[in-house]
């Protein structure tokens, strides 16, 4: 871009200034239209069946079966840490059982969602990009389009489908793993027995939770590999290319769910 | 002679006005045309466009302004059904082969058969079209096959780059420097296959090389792309004859050193 000439009728550091907010906002133009095309090449792959189930069920299989270990481990870890922070902050003036609730709630409504969201965007998100960058570096996606095929329906649509697929599974098992560490830690640490914890879980429970967790999961599981793929696509210059637009990819991904953890409480839980 | 054995005829690749800047403009309105039949190189200084001007062939790289045309048909502005028809026609030999490397050499060349054939082909049928064009790149199909690309040397990775480029029987070939980062045994060995499938397939054939002796002997034509723009356009006898600078130092060695000389080029 050209810099503020100098008979412009602004101060220089105004018109700074402007340029950078200019570009600024040409990038995320072109950054928020590419993405909306990406969603919509996607989304008529799918329609028109041109994507290939057998690839979305190996991808499933890498971005999903894969995760399962590190989800769980992360999750329980969590469920443990909210039940021995509520023992901590409880003890003699609120009742123990309260801490049913608190350890579900906290982990259905947000640890399992976002923890899950965070640990796929370094486990999967991150991967996906690397991989699209290289082969976009090295000629491999152009390849793809001079053999006449199409690589939103070949590499892009199977993942994230399969993120789409796997994301709601995997929360679910986050949920439950996390609730499960929760109570037999309080077990062990603070003497709370299994049945006044799932009193307590049950007193303050509501349906829509579970919901809310399933929406939350769907709308994470979308938003990661989107733009992981997306990110992807755009690389350029080399292996030192991917190196960045890896990175860049993942601080996307992860401001991403951030802002859309906190955008769902306004809009689903009033 | 070359030219009459492959019946040259009918302009086949047309490049009008192709204009293309990245930070700067590197293609500034390029006019070129390649006729059937016709094997043609195109010469030129790294980064002056020449890779650039290829892709636009098969609009992997969009120009900014201006147009191709393959076979009377235009690559962008006839529509996605022109363009898919386009791509089918033409077989796209990469720099450093641009292998899957996901997957293995078979499914890579079974990715250089259009769609529309695969449908109709049987699993045998595809297995031995593979089997030809390994073949046809002088590579053994039964020890290369099942193997994963990086388990071929760099060599190999460039054959089975062009036996994907030529399993779907194209037209055109297109070769993006297809002997670079090659020793010279191997380089000498797909300087002759590149000839050798020319004549055989008859084809017509882009060749973007660096390569001026090699491009000199294979072609019929030749054209010297130079600051975005085409310099030359001509027989080899013409290319070596020039007295344009620049076409005079890429034609020999010494003019090329003198050349270094007038700019003070260490």
């Amino acid at each position: 871009m050209t810099e503020p000439s100098s008979t412009s009728p602004l101060p220089r550091p105004l018109a700074g200034l402007l340029g950078r907010i200019g570009r600024t906002s040409l990038l995320v133009s072109e950054h928020a239209g590419q993405l909306g095309m990406l969603v919509v090449a996607v989304f008529m792959a799918v329609v028109r069946v041109r994507v290939s189930w057998r690839d979305v069920m190996r991808q499933i299989y890498v971005v999903g079966v894969q995760s399962i270990p590190i989800v769980l481990v992360t999750a329980g870890l969590a469920g443990i840490v909210t039940s021995q922070q509520g023992g901590y902050q409880f003890t003699g003036s609120i009742p123990l059982y309260v801490m049913g609730s608190v350890v579900t709630e906290s982990v259905v409504l947000e640890m399992g969602p976002v923890l899950t969201a965070i640990v796929l965007v370094g486990r999967v998100g991150a991967r996906i990009t690397a991989e699209l960058g290289t082969m976009k570096v090295s000629e491999q996606i152009d390849a793809l389009y001079s053999v006449g095929r199409d690589p939103i329906e070949i590499l892009a649509a199977p993942r994230i489908l399969a993120l789409i697929i796997s994301m709601p599974v995997l929360v679910g098992m986050a949920n439950l793993f996390a609730i499960l560490a929760g109570m037999v830690s309080a077990q062990y640490t603070l003497g709370l027995g299994y049945e006044t914890f799932f009193y307590g879980a049950r007193l303050f429970w509501h349906s829509w939770d579970m919901f809310y967790s399933l929406l939350k999961s769907i709308a994470f599981g979308f938003a990661i590999p989107v733009i992981a793929v997306h990110m992807g696509l755009r690389t350029g210059g080399g292996a030192a290319g991917v190196g960045k637009q890896t990175t860049q990819s993942v601080m996307f991904m992860t401001l991403t769910i951030l802002i859309l953890d906190a955008l769902f409480p306004p809009l689903f839980l009033q | 002679m070359r030219a009459e054995r492959r019946g040259i005829g009918e302009p086949m690749i047309e490049y009008r006005g192709v204009y293309k800047a990245f930070d700067y403009p590197v293609l500034s309105g390029v006019d070129l045309t390649v006729n059937s039949g016709e094997m043609f190189a195109l010469f030129g200084p790294s980064g002056t466009g020449k890779s650039v001007l290829l892709k636009t062939t098969l609009a992997l790289v969009v120009p900014d302004r201006g147009d191709v045309r393959v076979d009377g048909e235009s690559v962008y502005y006839d529509g996605p059904d022109a363009l898919e028809r386009i791509r089918c026609k033409v077989g796209y030999v990469f720099q450093y082969a641009a292998l899957f490397d996901s997957l293995t050499v078979f499914e890579n060349i079974e990715m250089g058969i259009p769609e529309h054939d695969l449908r109709t082909l049987s699993q045998s049928e595809v297995l031995d079209r593979a089997w030809e064009a390994l073949e046809l790149v002088n590579l053994e199909p039964r020890q290369v096959l099942t193997k994963m690309p990086a388990e071929l040397s760099g060599g190999m990775k460039k054959r089975v780059g062009i036996a994907r480029a030529i399993v779907g029987r194209p037209e055109i070939l297109l070769w993006d420097e297809p002997t670079t980062g090659l020793d010279p045994v191997n380089t000498a060995a797909v300087e002759r296959l590149v000839k050798q499938l020319s004549d055989e397939l008859r084809v017509t054939s882009l060749l973007v090389t660096h390569d001026v002796i090699g491009g000199l002997e294979m072609c019929d034509r030749v054209a010297m792309l130079e600051g975005g723009e085409v310099r030359f356009v001509g027989t080899p006898d013409e290319f070596r004859q020039s007295d344009i600078p620049v076409v005079r130092a890429f034609a020999d060695r010494h003019a090329a050193h003198e050349a270094l000389d007038v700019l003070d080029v260490s």
